[in-house]
């Protein structure tokens, strides 16, 4: 236990101390930022009709300037941002041992391997959570400052709910980036990954496989490839946990039994 | 615990390419073993194998005693490393680098750092990040991270690199004397033959993944040591000459000449080329000459001068 929370404090310590958290969390305000812009043009159509493009997104995306719509494209973002703020997280916190070459620094150590990996995750799980809670925070202030009408303390609760559901399920799916930051040594295939399993939930939500392709069920639950009542079930659910788990033990098999020639 | 490093038919392939073959290493507690070999001979790939961080293809790998792997168990405790280039998190201050390999070493004592920091003489650099520091600060970086929980084996791979002249007169005098006054097993390798003669106590030479030799002590002394070349027409009457004259260190007569390792002949090499005059047997060649690791390290592997 001691050496797993050293192995924590470690992780938390490289963590504090990266550019990557203070861009993560730039870039992950910018999805109430954004809902909050949408609001704005949606709010005032003379303005909107006036802004061309953005206009148009604005009401694809939201279609009406009050919370429940800012709460969707929250919950959108998180879904969709997520994949890939949080992939990049991931891949930082994996990959990064091989870019700046200190993975062998930490093979062969009284602190198991499986502690690193395992303090690697609960960071990259809090710090994920806690990009969503500061976006869904920052949505909450933009909301109020933009004065938009249909709050109620009931669609708070509810759509808090959706956020966080959205950002964990996203967040069970980190397991697998994590995999290949590790096995591809590196950044650029796990960011390769994550724009491909947003665009590949994309694809398996239009045909029709959402609720059974892992990387779509928080898409489809947040709103964000289309309504998610119908189409996932416990089932949905289940593949994603049984996704996560298996993407757990690859990351901790790897780290057990890969060569470690970098 | 007979060796503090063992290894048995130690071999590792990746693919077709036979990285380690057939490696027998006895280390023994308190050696300082230098493990030569060029670039690509397959010393990184049996030091990552010590530290359990490659599945050996064949044999079995020890560390103090302790079978190694095959899920990178070791007693890695006693253990300290630094495996090709030092690497350290750059946007992290000395201090916290080793800050951080203090937690993952289990070490209670929070002075540990500052001890190293100081036996490595990086004071001055202990708060700056360690991505702005030099190439031979980062591998004394590397240096101080690997000795931080006071190891019994160090298992050092290229510990010279990128260090300057008085850096590495530092760092040579640091593991002689950790080996010396605190019974730590230095495993060093190094394609730099002087770097690894001045310190070892042993070296093994490996080329194409195979350990070709083993000097000992008596080998090395014996690379280490100048002797006096005599050449002459008559070499038997030279030898008596010689001998008659109480230079009982002759070692041997070649060809047509006489070695001599008497330190009064290598010192006053003049005298000898008196008494042979004076004998009636002049030398035709007489020099100062060292068996020459180098050439033999050369000779050994094919690699050309």
């Amino acid at each position: 236990m001691n050496a797993f929370i050293s192995a924590l404090w470690v992780e938390t310590l490289k963590a504090r101390r990266s550019k990557v958290l203070w861009l993560t969390m730039v870039a992950f305000s910018l999805i109430p930022l954004s809902g909050g812009l949408f609001m704005i043009i949606l709010k005032d159509p003379q303005a909107a009709r006036s802004m061309g493009i953005i206009s148009t997104k604005a009401q694809l995306m939201a279609g009406a300037a009050d919370w429940p719509a800012m709460f969707d494209i929250m919950a959108q973002g998180a879904a969709i941002g997520g994949t890939i703020v949080f992939a990049i997280v991931t891949a930082w916190v994996f990959g990064r041992e091989f870019s700046d070459r200190t993975a062998k620094d930490l093979l062969a150590l009284p602190t198991s391997r499986e502690a690193i990996v395992g303090a690697k995750l609960i960071v990259i799980a809090l710090w994920s959570m806690g990009l969503a809670l500061l976006s869904f925070g920052i949505g909450l202030l933009v909301g109020n400052l933009v004065d938009i009408p249909g709050w109620s303390q009931t669609l708070q609760q509810t759509a808090f709910v959706d956020f966080v559901g959205a950002t964990v399920l996203t967040i069970a799916l980190l397991p697998f980036v994590a995999l290949i930051a590790s096995a591809g040594r590196g950044y650029m295939l796990p960011f390769g990954w994550a724009i491909f399993t947003v665009f590949l939930a994309q694809i398996a939500a239009i045909m029709g496989w959402g609720d059974v392709f892992p990387w779509s069920v928080a898409a489809l639950f947040s709103g964000a490839a289309g309504p998610r009542a119908e189409l996932l079930g416990v089932h949905s659910y289940a593949i994603v946990i049984f996704t996560s788990i298996v993407g757990l033990m690859a990351v901790f098999w790897w780290w057990r039994n890969a060569d470690q020639t970098r | 615990m007979k060796y503090a490093i063992e290894t048995n038919h130690f071999s590792k392939s990746y693919g077709d390419v036979q990285a380690a073959n057939d490696i027998n290493l006895r280390v023994e507690p308190g050696e300082i073993y230098g493990f030569l070999g060029l670039n690509g001979a397959g010393k990184t790939t049996t030091i990552r194998a010590l530290l359990g961080m490659i599945r050996p293809s064949g044999g079995e790998v020890k560390a103090l005693g302790h079978q190694v792997g095959p899920h990178g168990q070791g007693p890695w405790a006693q253990v300290g490393y630094l495996v090709e280039s030092p690497s350290a998190y750059p946007d992290l201050t000395v201090k916290e680098n080793l800050e951080i390999a203090r937690r993952l070493y289990g070490i209670k004592e929070r002075s540990a750092v500052d001890a190293v920091i100081e036996r490595l003489d990086i004071r001055p650099y202990a708060n700056r990040k360690a991505g702005t520091l030099s190439s031979g600060n980062r591998q004394r970086l590397g240096l101080a991270r690997a000795i931080l929980h006071q190891p019994t084996l160090l298992i050092l791979d290229e510990p010279a690199n990128g260090l300057d002249p008085a850096g590495v007169v530092e760092i040579r005098e640091l593991l002689a004397d950790l080996a010396r006054h605190k019974g730590v097993t230095v495993f060093m390798s190094s394609h730099i033959l002087t770097e690894v003669d001045r310190l070892a106590t042993r070296i093994g030479i490996v080329h194409h993944g195979r350990l070709i030799e083993e000097l000992d002590m008596e080998k090395l002394a014996r690379f280490r040591t100048q002797r006096l070349e005599v050449r002459v027409r008559d070499p038997g009457a030279a030898l008596n000459i010689l001998n008659e004259a109480g230079y009982q260190s002759v070692i041997r007569a070649r060809e047509e000449g006489i070695l001599i390792n008497d330190p009064r002949a290598i010192e006053r090499p003049e005298d000898i080329a008196a008494l042979l005059v004076n004998a009636g047997v002049p030398p035709t060649r007489l020099v100062v000459e060292q068996q020459n690791l180098e050439e033999h390290f050369m000779q050994l592997t094919g690699a050309s001068l």
